[in-house]
């Protein structure tokens, strides 16, 4: 065990959580307000990452400048999503919306196999991704660092959004009770279709994140759903502040766990996922 | 009268005979985590066919070809396999990738015996008491042709290197699945034996199995154990954050290599990618004028220069197949057998023939296949062996 | 009048795992060479449905397991160390598979009894993930660590030559196979019948519509899901060994694969949930559609195949079954009292 480590550790664990923010954030969004658990997720993250890369290659865009169009396209992608398929299993038992959103899931990765085959793309020129600020001993990624700058920002948005705003009081009015929601005049239907696009809207910025960090492949939301379906619920259910909080700790457990155990980086998902499942059950029997 | 029906059913006999169609039928993974490599064979594979059937075909018949979707999945390879055998008709067999599906194959292909002419399927399982692998159950089958060299001759590929570059100490980083574990062991032990010490060695997770391209904890103890030589075993998406990361946290090992399987289209362009070494088997700069036409025909056929080396090993081995029935002038089993195993085969990787390896008989490419590249100033250039080399190396601390 | 319905459920059991059974030998005489292409169809469909019913039992206490690939990995791990550690005889890892993956579903389900909805199903997420780990980190004289290790196959005929064609041993390979997974399916059949015929049905039910009404009608809630949990885990665990032996070796990536748990949840859900009819239904024509996919579009079959299941949903939104079932009156009472609640997994604030 290297102690000397322990700086860098920490710093980029806490740095890590940025991108573990970010994914969670929108399917937080998913599960909250609509109550849909979207297995699609992850290929929202894939077609954002995807975009960047092309916008990249099409137009030397930076993949920053590209979220600008990355973000109302992923906008549309989800509301169309919704007004085509998912509204019409609003009422239907969540295990079909699974289904659902499964076999969406299926035919957005295998269509991006046929656009950009199944090896890897990069994006070549990121100027800020391979530089660090050295403060001492310790490295500060730019890259990381932006995402957690992003994460915390996006976060903060939604939660001010869903707090003041009247189309952030009307998710939270849906999310309460939906047929009271109704009832009162809300339009139920439009309020999840922004929801929706919102999440969808939220994932394709991930997924440009992501493209930054590696290369995306047609199956490369999978690890970042798993991850970011986690922390939502450790998080708790329609608990977006909570999302900051549940990435950081996860993050800096894998972080430490990686850096201070031989081959710990081999144990990542392990450490992430014990404490996921060591946190529900305690709180499950604390309870009462 | 009766002559004459003779010499015309002769004639039927011998123009149903010249008619004879040859197929092959291919296995890939054409969908899922796999379908990068799959769609690389593919797209050799038709290069070849149009090449092949434009050349004349094989036994004077158009070639067919018969791609069937594996996804790398053993129940998925088995049923197209015994379809192959069954409905089509097949007999020969060419493609392959996972030694997964591989390994679920073992049992059928012994029940059928067609020719097998596998590219992948790599693990060899020699060195490993726990587990038999592709060489020890099929290389000694007299139908198993095995064209991608097995892991251990992977590994020797950089002994080689490793020893001509001098370097005095190394750190090995490795994918935790069965791709980078073995081979990291098979590496350790082989480069202690040149006296060279290897000061650490990590496992990770690869962002092909469930990781999400954190990798600086582990880079940083590569810092701290301040190595001459940072080498890594992993897959082709992990080649970016690693590289990238590296900079970030300022560890700057004097040479950083990465075995990967291939490497992402476009990561050239990276500038942290400059100086990065690493091997690979086949690149269109190649100084052969095999690789020269192959790439030029492959983007005139896909639109663009291969990317991935698989393409060009799919189109080196539906090339051997059509060379060696062709010179048969049959489809008998053995007679097409003794071509293969007898004939020098031209690809773009260079002249290749089956040779024995350590227990298979039929051995196509071996360590020697293995380039070892760097990116300098956005492109891959050879610098190793030298006399495939189209630059020197650059040093870069 | 339940005993009646019990037999003739299992009557109804009997002519179908009959048939089945009798199939490979149809195919044989009706084309030949091509029925052991068909037969190994037939193990994948047969295998999905095992994979499907047994997922169902769970979800029939109102439980979203995401840990079948954990317990179909834990089985076929067992069967491969045991043989590999102590030469036991080749089909005794099969029940041990079972047992394994029985104590382990045991343990999980006995940690997790009070968490609901995607509470547990993220947990038992999280137990799969983390089991595959620790069997990577195995020493590798146990479990091959990260590389896996082999296993002999059930069946290996001998070749003949003279004698037969050498389809034939393939032949004869698949049907043995599929007579294996045939058997199985047969105990998942009657396991998810007895259940449905006794008063398990009602408990399960109870459960999984409203925990404390359950326990007013003297349901033991606890017992109910623990019950549900470990028969299901026994006989996917026993799959898992199975199919280890047929693709003659296990490795903790592949073994693990959340894919298996996705197809496990997937197949019931388009056939008709908490039905015994439903999972096996929609295995078989899942996996016709989607060769039949494979086999007439070059490519993209995956796309127009993620299309069938959106539209279906759309449309069958009570699976297969439901289709059926909406033909006949009484059938439509039934898939009433049998709909899944439209928060079945336990409402957004649980």
């Amino acid at each position: 065990m290297d102690l000397t480590l322990l700086p860098q550790a920490l710093v980029s664990g806490v740095l890590a959580s940025g991108l573990y923010a970010l994914v969670a954030v929108g399917l937080a969004l998913a599960i909250g307000v609509i109550g849909i658990v979207n297995f699609a997720h992850g290929e929202f993250f894939m077609i954002g990452a995807f975009l960047a890369y092309q916008l990249f290659v099409s137009f030397g865009f930076d993949p920053l400048l590209s979220i600008l169009f990355v973000a109302p396209v992923l906008f549309v992608i989800g509301a169309a999503l919704y007004a085509s398929t998912i509204r019409f299993v609003l009422k239907a038992p969540e295990l079909n919306q699974m289904l659902l959103t499964f076999g969406i899931g299926i035919i957005l990765q295998n269509l991006a196999l046929m656009v950009w085959g199944g090896d890897p793309r990069s994006i070549g020129g990121v100027p800020y991704r391979a530089i660090g600020i050295q403060l001492g001993d310790v490295s500060v990624g730019l890259v990381p660092l932006g995402s957690f700058a992003i994460s915390v920002l996006l976060v903060g948005g939604l939660y001010l959004m869903l707090a003041r705003t009247p189309v952030g009081r009307a998710m939270r009015a849906v999310a309460q009770n939906r047929i009271g929601a109704g009832l009162v005049g809300l339009e139920v239907n439009r309020v999840y279709l922004v929801a929706f696009g919102l999440s969808a809207l939220l994932a394709g910025i991930g997924g440009v994140m992501i493209a930054v960090i590696q290369s995306p492949t047609p199956t490369v939301g999978l690890a970042y759903t798993l991850k970011a379906f986690a922390i939502v619920v450790l998080a708790g259910l329609g608990n977006i502040r909570g999302i900051v909080t549940a990435a950081i700790v996860v993050a800096l457990a894998e972080s430490l766990v990686a850096t201070l155990v031989p081959n710990g980086d081999a144990l990542r998902n392990a450490v992430f996922f014990a404490l996921i499942l060591g946190t529900l059950v305690y709180r499950s029997w604390r309870k009462t | 009268m009766k002559k004459l029906l003779a010499v015309l059913l002769a004639a039927v006999v011998g123009l149903g005979l010249a008619q004879e169609q040859v197929t092959i039928g291919i296995l890939s993974p054409l969908t899922g985590g796999a379908a990068g490599t799959g769609l690389a064979q593919r797209a050799g594979f038709e290069l070849a066919l149009a090449e092949i059937n434009a050349a004349g075909g094989v036994l004077g018949q158009p070639l067919r070809i018969i791609i069937e979707d594996d996804r790398a999945d053993p129940a998925t390879s088995v049923a197209a396999f015994e379809k192959l055998m069954t409905e089509d008709g097949v007999e020969f067999i060419a493609g392959g990738f996972a030694s997964g599906a591989t390994l679920a194959l073992v049992e059928s292909f012994r029940t059928f015996q067609p020719i097998v002419s596998w590219i992948g399927g790599a693990s060899s399982g020699i060195g490993n008491d726990d587990f038999e692998g592709i060489e020890e159950l099929l290389g000694e089958e007299e139908w198993f042709f095995h064209v991608h060299p097995w892991d251990y001759q992977n590994v020797e590929a950089t002994f080689g290197f490793i020893e001509d570059l001098g370097v005095g100490s190394v750190a090995l980083l490795h994918e935790d699945g069965a791709f980078g574990t073995p081979g990291a062991a098979g590496l350790e032990a082989g480069v202690e034996q040149m006296g060279i010490p290897v000061v650490l060695r990590e496992a990770f997770t690869s962002t092909l199995t469930g990781g999400t391209g954190d990798f600086r904890a582990t880079l940083s103890k590569v810092g701290a154990a301040n190595p001459d030589m940072l080498y890594w075993i992993g897959y082709d998406s992990d080649a970016q954050p690693l590289s990238s990361q590296l900079k970030e946290l300022g560890v700057a090992p004097a040479y950083v290599f990465g075995a990967p399987p291939g490497w992402p289209t476009g990561i050239e362009a990276a500038p942290e990618m400059e100086c990065v070494m690493g091997l690979i088997g086949y690149l269109p700069n190649l100084p052969n004028p095999e690789a020269v036409a192959f790439a030029n025909a492959y983007r005139e056929m896909h639109g663009a220069y291969p990317d991935n080396y698989m393409a060009a090993l799919a189109y080196a081995q539906l090339w051997s197949y059509a060379d060696a029935i062709n010179a048969a002038g049959t489809t008998d089993q053995a007679a097409v057998i003794e071509k293969l195993q007898t004939m020098t085969f031209r690809s773009p990787m260079g002249d290749w023939s089956f040779k024995p390896s350590v227990i298979a008989k039929h051995q196509g490419f071996g360590s020697d296949m293995w380039l070892v590249f760097q990116f300098q100033n956005g492109v891959r250039e050879i610098v190793w062996p030298a006399d495939r080399a189209t630059a020197p190396l650059a040093a870069c601390r | 009048m339940r005993r009646r319905g019990l037999w003739l459920d299992l009557l109804a059991a009997a002519v179908f795992v009959g048939l089945l059974a009798a199939l490979p030998g149809i195919l044989r005489g009706a084309y030949g060479q091509a029925s052991v292409s068909y037969l190994a169809l037939g193990i994948r469909a047969v295998g999905l449905a095992v994979l499907a019913l047994s997922w169902d039992l769970v979800a029939r206490t109102g439980q979203l397991s995401l840990a079948h690939a954990a317990f179909y990995g834990a089985g076929a791990y067992a069967a491969a160390v045991l043989l590999k550690l102590t030469g036991a005889p080749l089909w005794l890892g099969i029940p041990v598979a079972g047992v394994v993956a029985g104590v382990l579903a045991l343990g999980l389900g006995a940690a997790t009894l009070r968490l609901y909805g995607i509470y547990f199903a993220i947990a038992t997420l999280a137990f799969a993930e983390v089991l595959k780990t620790v069997v990577k980190s195995l020493p590798f004289a146990i479990s091959g660590g990260s590389v896996g290790t082999n296993l002999p196959p059930l069946f290996r005929p001998v070749f003949v030559a003279g004698e037969m064609e050498r389809w034939e041993v393939a032949y004869l390979r698949n049907q043995g196979y599929f007579h294996v997974y045939l058997g199985l399916l047969a105990v998942a059949i009657v396991v998810s019948l007895l259940i449905q015929r006794s008063r398990l049905r009602q408990a399960f039910t109870a459960v999984r519509t409203n925990e404390f009404v359950a326990g007013v009608m003297g349901v033991n809630p606890a017992r109910a899901k623990l019950v549900a949990f470990v028969i299901s885990s026994v006989i996917v665990g026993m799959l898992g060994a199975i199919e280890a032996h047929r693709f003659g070796s296990v490795n903790p990536d592949a073994t693990f694969s959340v894919h298996t748990t996705v197809l496990a949840l997937v197949t019931p859900i388009f056939g008709g949930l908490y039905t015994t009819v439903g999972p096996i239904l929609a295995a078989l024509v899942l996996s016709g559609v989607e060769e039949t996919l494979k086999r007439t579009l070059s490519d993209g079959y995956l796309v127009a195949y993620g299309v069938v299941l959106v539209v279906s949903i759309l449309f069958m939104p009570r699976g297969l079954v439901g289709l059926f079932r909406g033909l006949t009156r009484r059938g439509r009472e039934r898939a009433r009292a049998d709909a899944p609640r439209a928060d079945a997994l336990g409402g957004r604030d649980a």
